[in-house]
């Protein structure tokens, strides 16, 4: 049956993120982007909230919470998990999209291990986050300085040395990537062989030869750690590469990579929909309190049209993100409309938080009015996760019968 | 529970009409807009598929199917084509005026015609041309022994010069604006009404619209609907606007395909055409519109107890009008020439697309009426439309 409510428990869990968010997140907002960093008392307490709000990455087998309060099973005994962390990612967006970034858990680490793991892998990986007396997190490091958008031109390589691998490489841009206790590395045993050449490893914390390289300083999301990693000769053992030597017939190692952007992509189009949300009530409020009673009359057909616009496209948005939740949910394959919610999610949202700015007017690019931030944090949505340009591409290869490399 | 899943029942309905869409109607899309009407024949098939009266409640003497299926229905035929789609749906928004401003009674009772006969045709007649007040009609119903006798001019009929049954809005009560008009059933071949002249048109040729005088015509004291006036309209123009937002899903998704196909049959600089960026990416683009109208529309429609929310509403009409217009442009764009002639039915929809848009509540009033319900209050624009916001939202 065609519904597009969530539950009335997913409704009382969401609106108690919602709270959070409000109470907890925005009042701190502000200070972490200044700080470039969230207090990690309050991480903390976030990590002790996971079992509420967490996107269900560590799953109940391993000591995690298996998806979240709201996520509980349908009918048919199917779980709702993708759905109901597009709910919770928004609503915590809403408060802050850096805070979300920042919730300790093995982060966009999870699907690979997920996907690929050994359940002596996922074990090991995952119970780490069982400990919340301290923060713990899991990172993904794919990204090089000569390897963005073509994923598969990764240049960090991986030998077989005896029993041991031994990797060499550079990852840039990994979020997370400074504090985390281990990060699934993408590495290639020969560029050559294209995306039928890489592999996938947890490299930990401390592993010799792995270093932070710089923390970059970041036009938006600033609170958000974001980290270059240097990989020098760091050898592992094979227990470290994911799923095992028979798992990378193929290109195994590459859809591993691409399957995690399945179940991402559609989050960060619901991040980018909760940080529009946050600009456009910032605008409606605005509207409400400084245009209605002073009647300027030809502005308010203008200001109608944007706000309107704004709560149309923020609303279309959302039930793209929905459907490719509820399409992983049900087991069918998402790719194009992973694709297709991140990339309108990303684009409406950048429209609406400079629609903040520009109604806010001078007020719009003060700190303290929050929507200058918004607009700093929204363009990295059309960046990271796939670009828009290649959320294009992702799109086109699968509507057109015998696509081209483009 | 979040869920884009159709039923068992739905789906079924959606097949059908999808086979009648691509069997009956596509393959004679320029000759029914050359005859600018769909033949009798095909109205007996289309109403062989009984699906009349099919979101109408069974208490009304309908199917009681609801607004997703009938969303599916008019998104498969105006996949079809959007001039059958219109043309096809005899009664028109007849059932949509008698659910939303009359009772069960008076539903059941003017609807059975639609089931009966294949060839009835409906009509709603509420515009009127330049000069009617800005709050309320300038067509009046004045009291007269055991009824009541409507008097004025109504412009833009849809079925206007050939309905048999016609829901005329006017006037009850001369200065009290919205609240003081009223909806009455009218026979179409009821002495006093005259139609004009059929309009020509953009588009959805196979459409007829007229003007309509009517002169002192009676109507029995039972026709007159019984709801209150502008709840009623409110619903009747949020029913209609999801109709014409279902068929705008349609003609998008018609036109995207169509273009989709076409570009990848064209060569051009050795390669299919949709192998260049530029295209590919165009429909990339189109198919986002074209399924966030579709989801937006589901959304507005999933309403169980049928209690439609007018800012959903508005918002669906807005999105399905701006990605229609959106994909039939594009599709008009990518075939170049062969978009712009007649070979090909893509110039077509992009005339067609527009036309639909005209047909409910325009978007600058669904846009006022979605920030209004935001901010609380009617949005002053300084034009007159600010007056018609009481009854379109």
């Amino acid at each position: 049956m065609v519904d597009l409510q969530p539950t009335p428990k997913q409704q009382q869990v969401r609106e108690l993120i919602h709270q959070f968010a409000a109470h907890a997140v925005r009042p701190i907002s502000l200070q972490a982007d200044r700080d470039h960093k969230i207090p990690d008392e309050f991480l903390l307490r976030l990590a002790a909230m996971r079992g509420a709000m967490s996107s269900g990455e560590v799953p109940a087998e391993y000591g995690g919470e298996g998806g979240g309060l709201g996520a509980s099973k349908d009918a048919r005994g199917r779980s709702q998990q993708n759905r109901f962390t597009l709910l919770s990612a928004e609503e915590m967006a809403w408060g802050d999209g850096s805070v979300l970034l920042s919730l300790p858990g093995p982060g966009l680490g999870g699907p690979p291990i997920q996907f690929m793991g050994t359940p002596e892998q996922k074990k090991r990986f995952f119970s780490i986050f069982q400990d919340q007396e301290k923060l713990h997190y899991g990172a993904y490091g794919l990204t090089e300085p000569g390897a963005g958008s073509d994923v598969s031109a990764i240049a960090t390589t991986c030998r077989k040395d005896g029993k041991t691998w031994v990797l060499n490489g550079r990852k840039c841009f990994i979020t997370n990537g400074a504090k985390a206790d281990w990060v699934v590395i993408f590495a290639t045993v020969d560029r050559v062989l294209g995306r039928a050449g890489q592999r996938a490893f947890v490299v930990e914390k401390g592993t010799p030869g792995f270093s932070v390289g710089k923390i970059e300083e970041k036009m938006g999301l600033r609170a958000s750690e974001t980290a270059e990693l240097v990989l020098d000769d760091v050898r592992l053992p094979e227990e470290n590469l994911l799923g095992g030597e028979a798992h990378y017939a193929g290109k195994e190692g590459f859809m591993g990579a691409m399957k995690t952007f399945d179940s991402s992509r559609p989050v960060v189009g619901a991040l980018a929909v909760g940080i529009a949300r946050a600009a456009w009530e910032a605008t409606r409020d605005f509207v409400r309190e400084n245009y209605v009673l002073a009647r300027p009359i030809p502005r308010y057909a203008q200001l109608a049209t944007l706000l309107a616009d704004g709560a149309r496209m923020i609303d279309a948005a959302r039930l793209l993100c929905w459907r490719a939740g509820w399409m992983a949910d049900e087991g069918i394959p998402n790719a194009k409309e992973a694709s297709m919610a991140k990339a309108y999610a990303a684009k409406m949202a950048m429209k609406v938080c400079a629609d903040a700015v520009q109604v806010l007017g001078a007020h719009g690019l003060e700190r303290s009015a929050f929507v200058e931030k918004w607009y700093r944090d929204i363009k990295v949505f059309d960046i990271f996760e796939g670009t828009a340009q290649i959320q294009r591409i992702v799109i086109s290869k699968r509507i057109l019968k015998d696509p081209p490399s483009f | 529970m979040i869920s884009f899943a159709l039923d068992e029942e739905q789906t079924i309905l959606q097949t059908t009409v999808r086979k009648f869409a691509a069997e009956h109607v596509r393959p004679n899309l320029r000759a029914w807009e050359r005859a600018r009407a769909v033949p009798d024949e095909a109205r007996r098939r289309f109403h062989d598929l009984g699906l009349a009266l099919l979101d109408v409640p069974e208490a009304a003497g309908g199917a009681g199917a609801g607004l997703i299926a009938s969303t599916v229905v008019h998104e498969e035929l105006g996949f079809g084509d959007a001039g059958a789609a219109v043309a096809l749906w005899a009664p028109h928004l007849v059932p949509a005026a008698l659910l939303s401003l009359g009772d069960a009674a008076q539903a059941a009772h003017h609807l059975a015609r639609f089931v009966e006969d294949p060839l009835a045709l409906g009509a709603v007649a509420w515009s009127e041309p330049a000069g009617a007040p800005l709050e309320g009609f300038a067509t009046v119903a004045e009291k007269r022994g055991g009824g009541w006798a409507l008097s004025g001019k109504k412009a833009f009929v849809v079925n206007g010069d050939r309905a048999s049954v016609i829901v005329v809005f006017a006037q009850v009560e001369p200065g009290r604006g919205w609240e003081g008009a009223g909806a009455f059933v009218v026979d179409g071949k009821a002495p006093g009404v005259t139609a004009g002249a059929r309009h020509e048109t953009l588009g959805l040729e196979t459409v007829a619209a007229s003007s309509l005088a009517l002169d002192g015509v009676f109507v029995r004291e039972e026709d007159r609907l019984a709801a209150p006036f502008v709840d009623g309209a409110r619903r009747f123009f949020a029913r209609a606007s999801l109709m014409t937002a279902a068929r705008q899903v349609g003609l998008a998704r018609a036109a995207y395909e169509y273009a989709l196909g076409y570009t990848q049959e064209r060569r051009a600089f050795g390669k299919p055409v949709a192998h260049f960026q530029s295209i590919a990416f165009t429909l990339a683009e189109t198919l986002m519109d074209v399924e966030s109208a579709r989801w937006l529309l589901w959304r507005a429609a999933a309403v169980p107890d049928g209690k439609l929310d007018l800012s959903h509403v508005a918002q669906a009409a807005v999105h399905a009008n701006e990605a229609a217009f959106r994909a039939a442009d594009n599709a008009v764009q990518l075939l170049g020439g062969a978009g712009y002639v007649q070979d090909y039915p893509v110039e077509k929809w992009l005339r067609d697309t527009k036309t639909l848009a005209l047909s409910a509540p325009t978007d600058q009033l669904s846009q006022l009426a979605v920030t209004g319900l935001a901010l609380g209050q009617p949005i002053d624009a300084g034009l007159p439309s600010s007056a018609l916001q009481p009854i379109y939202t």
